[in-house]
């Protein structure tokens, strides 16, 4: 494997919509999907200065058809985003589906097919067609939204036979990070509560988060003298998987995100400030994701590695870092990986406020998969807005004091595919 | 290239299940490199290799770590025994599963002393739902 582009290829334009609810959430209420979907292409488009008579692919990915029940997305989108007659395909990696057609794209680019092309993520978890109506939504179950999404997951024999996220992805995490580094169960606790405490304070400062409360809000809004007190309280957050309790996880959310990639010479000529997509790396793997140590997992360090290698960056270059949160462990695990943290000091690093968008290491400054909200074929769209965001210095109050000059994204599309991405030199 | 239909119309994974049901761990080993590949595919999962042998695995192994899962369970089938213990588990054979655990309570109590003990021998106790024989382990003590 060679591991270059043979061109530079930017981001011109990003886009995004709010992350919550179809039924209940100012901004999302009242409108289809398709409706959710094109704002947020439009967004991306203005932001690039095109139309979508100017690209020459689209790429759609959305996860759960089951609840979203519009397959075959290049033509059922098409006329909602003014991209018709263009090439097109409808593909997924689950929740890495964004940022892994970011790579099909620049690829597309690199090799001299394509000049622009517009990547979409879209996705509905907390809602599903109604009947058969054409618009009306109706809220979707818990268990529909699990038993749907573990598709993604070895039907032959993981499923069948009792695996769930919660303890693979979580509790088994948790107790072998905690072996490794010698710390206790009562140390590991606090530090989750820290960082959910920084997410809530991210999230907080994002209008388009999903959940736009600190800890002490919700804290005092629920009666509790603290918000540690609300954090071990086990009605509002009973362990899952234990150790590991519910605000350590993902939220789920029904959203959108979209970008448009093209060649440097080209976005140079138009309005936008484009970011360059610097490097990518791609590896998939099937349970069980890590050997005898939950905490290293191979397929991220190998997705990790490809795509440093090709920016030719280390990970002291790194200004900015989002790791896959769907389990707040995990992301951790893979920014030590990173080398982003130093091993075993991530929760520490967390109770020091260094993760906060005003600390020495920022992290997730859009709120995470916990406060910003998790909307699968979406989510990584998200993260790579946010990091775009941040670069250009259009944040708001939740920005990097000194502009990242070099971001890295990395997510895990279930289950799993770690995919990760280096933005550089806006 | 070889073009010939094979006569073979049994999946693997339906023996593997069939296997559960007599108390079996079926596992394939491959005939070029020697590794297994548990559960079973029709490939080996090591080096990508075709021809494979049918083993029966020993069922012993140790835990390495146990956490537990909600209420409800995400899969039906799993509803009339949530929340359940589900542990990490490197068997005799160097083969890591991750599977149901028996005989534990899934409360924070009863996980937090198996943690501390640490590294715990157990053996495969296969666990009969409705619908399907699933592997699950029990501690040997």
């Amino acid at each position: 494997m060679r591991n270059r582009l043979k061109e530079e290829i930017v981001i011109s334009g990003v886009g995004c919509s709010r992350f919550g609810d179809l039924l209940e959430t100012p901004g999302l209420k009242g409108l289809s999907l398709q409706e959710v979907t094109a704002n947020a292409v439009r967004e991306a488009l203005d932001d690039a200065g095109l139309s979508g008579q100017d690209l020459d692919a689209v790429y759609v990915g959305n996860a759960m058809v089951h609840s979203s029940q519009l397959p075959g997305t290049y033509s059922q989108l098409s006329k909602w985003i003014g991209a018709e007659l263009k090439s097109g395909v409808h593909f997924d990696a689950q929740c890495s589906t964004t940022n892994v057609g970011a790579a099909l794209a620049a690829m597309s680019i690199a090799s001299g097919v394509y000049d622009t092309v517009l990547v979409v993520g879209f996705e509905t978890t907390r809602t599903k067609v109604k009947g058969f109506s054409p618009y009306e939504r109706e809220a979707l179950q818990h268990k529909e939204t699990w038993l749907w999404t573990d598709m993604a997951v070895n039907q032959a024999y993981g499923v069948p036979q009792g695996y769930d996220i919660f303890s693979t992805y979580n509790g088994l995490v948790a107790l072998g990070y905690c072996r490794k580094y010698g710390l206790s169960i009562e140390d590991y606790d606090k530090g989750m509560f820290e960082l959910c405490r920084t997410r809530r304070l991210h999230g907080s400062m994002n209008p388009k988060a999903n959940i736009q409360q600190t800890m002490e809000d919700k804290a005092s809004e629920l009666g509790f003298s603290s918000s540690y007190e609300m954090w071990q309280s086990d009605e509002v957050n009973p362990f899952v998987a234990w150790p590991s309790r519910l605000m350590s996880l993902v939220t789920i959310a029904d959203g959108a995100s979209a970008m448009v990639l093209t060649r440097a010479d080209i976005a140079r000529a138009n309005k936008s400030q484009p970011v360059q997509l610097k490097g990518f790396g791609i590896s998939y793997r099937d349970l069980p994701w890590y050997d005898e140590d939950p905490t290293l997992w191979d397929f991220d360090r190998r997705s990790a590695t490809q795509a440093m290698e090709m920016a030719d960056i280390k990970a002291t270059d790194i200004n900015y870092l989002h790791t896959h949160d769907c389990s707040h462990i995990s992301g951790i695990c893979t920014a030590e990986m990173i080398g982003y943290l130093p091993s075993g000091k991530g929760l520490a690093a967390a109770r020091d406020g260094e993760l906060r968008y005003d600390g020495k290491r920022p992290m997730s400054t859009h709120g995470g998969r916990h406060a910003f909200g998790h909307a699968w074929a979406a989510s990584a769209g998200s993260d790579t807005y946010e990091a775009v965001l941040q670069m250009r210095g259009m944040a708001g109050k939740r920005q990097i004091p000194k502009r990242p000059e070099i971001s890295v994204i990395h997510t895990h599309g279930y289950a799993m595919i770690g995919t990760t991405i280096v933005l550089g030199g806006v | 290239m070889d073009t010939t239909v094979t006569s073979t119309s049994q999946s693997a994974i339906e023996l593997y299940y069939k296997g559960l049901e007599e108390g079996k761990l079926k596992a394939r080993r491959c005939k070029d490199c020697g590794e297994h590949t548990f559960p079973p595919t029709g490939c080996c999962a090591h080096c990508g290799g075709w021809s494979l042998d049918w083993v029966d695995l020993s069922g012993k192994g140790t835990l390495l770590f146990a956490t537990h899962n909600i209420s409800p369970a995400c899969h039906p089938r799993f509803e009339p025994i949530a929340p359940y213990v589900y542990g990490h588990i490197c068997l005799d054979e160097g083969i890591i599963v991750q599977a149901i655990v028996q005989g534990v309570k899934a409360t924070p109590e009863d996980l937090n002393q198996l943690f501390q003990r640490g590294q715990t021998p157990v053996e495969a106790d296969i666990l009969r739902m409705d619908d399907l024989p699933v592997l699950a382990f029990r501690i040997i003590r």
